[in-house]
């Protein structure tokens, strides 16, 4: 195994979200936000109070939902903190 | 464990109490098919046999915007479905 | 099972989420877009679910019912609680 020669594992980077507001971006038009509860080693997601936007021809699609076991599989990016802009 | 067991425990033991029955298999790309369950493994590969497939098209008429739903029916007596196109896999209604 | 660090007691992982949602009423959205709404029978670790007395949603129209439904664990794009109304 190479050594890792950053500070910080993604895994901890993750780790320190736990109970704040998270944002992921999935592949694909698809993006929620959400207060990360916890996640496991496929980084499937535990996440409340979440917001799903989506991308469709006829416009942007929110829908609100309570609390999500989000799949890890379809995850692209992560963004600590949540969205600039959340409240639409 | 000699006895058959009718609980379902995980998921794919509502795969194997429909093991002789018809079932209705939706697949990626609006594939639906019925058929005879007559085998299965854990991926969910299946062997299914009388088997009426529907595909399901839909076109935009370019004058009106009416939306055009095709489907097409087709019969085939014996078929191996390959797991990774399955997305739902709905049993008889028992009583 | 991943070993959480600090805060695994006050953490809810998948498993733990997982756990506390069988026998409730759920959403489970494909990644094709279709939501099933329906009660949780019980689910694996490939995220494979069994539901009961499930409704199929396409573009939120209800397009079919089915007693029983396996859904294959691949499509899956999230399960979510659903709140008492």
């Amino acid at each position: 195994m190479a050594t890792n020669p950053s500070q910080l594992l993604p895994s901890e980077l993750v780790d320190r979200c736990v109970g704040s507001r998270i944002w992921v971006i999935m592949k694909g038009e698809k993006e929620m936000v959400g207060t990360l509860r916890g996640f496991d080693v496929y980084v499937n997601m535990v996440l409340e109070d979440v917001i799903e936007y989506e991308m469709t021809p006829e416009g942007k699609r929110v829908t609100k939902l309570d609390q999500i076991l989000l799949n890890g599989n379809n995850i692209a990016l992560l963004v600590p903190g949540g969205m600039p802009d959340e409240e639409e | 464990m000699a006895e058959e067991d009718t609980t379902v425990k995980e998921p794919l033991d509502l795969i194997r109490l429909s093991l002789d029955e018809r079932v209705y298999v939706k697949l990626r790309g609006d594939r639906e098919i019925r058929g005879k369950l007559h085998a299965y493994d854990q991926h969910l590969n299946m062997i299914l046999g009388d088997v009426e497939e529907t595909i399901t098209t839909v076109e935009i008429d370019d004058e009106t915007y009416e939306e055009i739903v095709k489907t097409t029916k087709r019969a085939v007596r014996y078929l191996f479905v390959r797991g990774d196109a399955v997305t739902l896999v709905s049993p008889p209604l028992r009583t | 099972m991943s070993e959480q660090t600090a805060d695994a007691g006050a953490a809810k992982t998948p498993a733990d989420f997982l756990k506390s949602i069988k026998g409730k009423q759920v959403v489970v959205k494909l990644n094709s877009g279709v939501d099933y709404r329906g009660v949780l029978a019980c689910l694996d670790g490939y995220m494979n679910i069994a539901m009961e007395e499930t409704e199929e949603y396409v573009n939120g129209q209800l397009k079919n019912k089915y007693g029983d439904a396996f859904i294959r664990g691949n499509n899956v794009l999230y399960i979510s609680t659903v709140k008492d109304k």
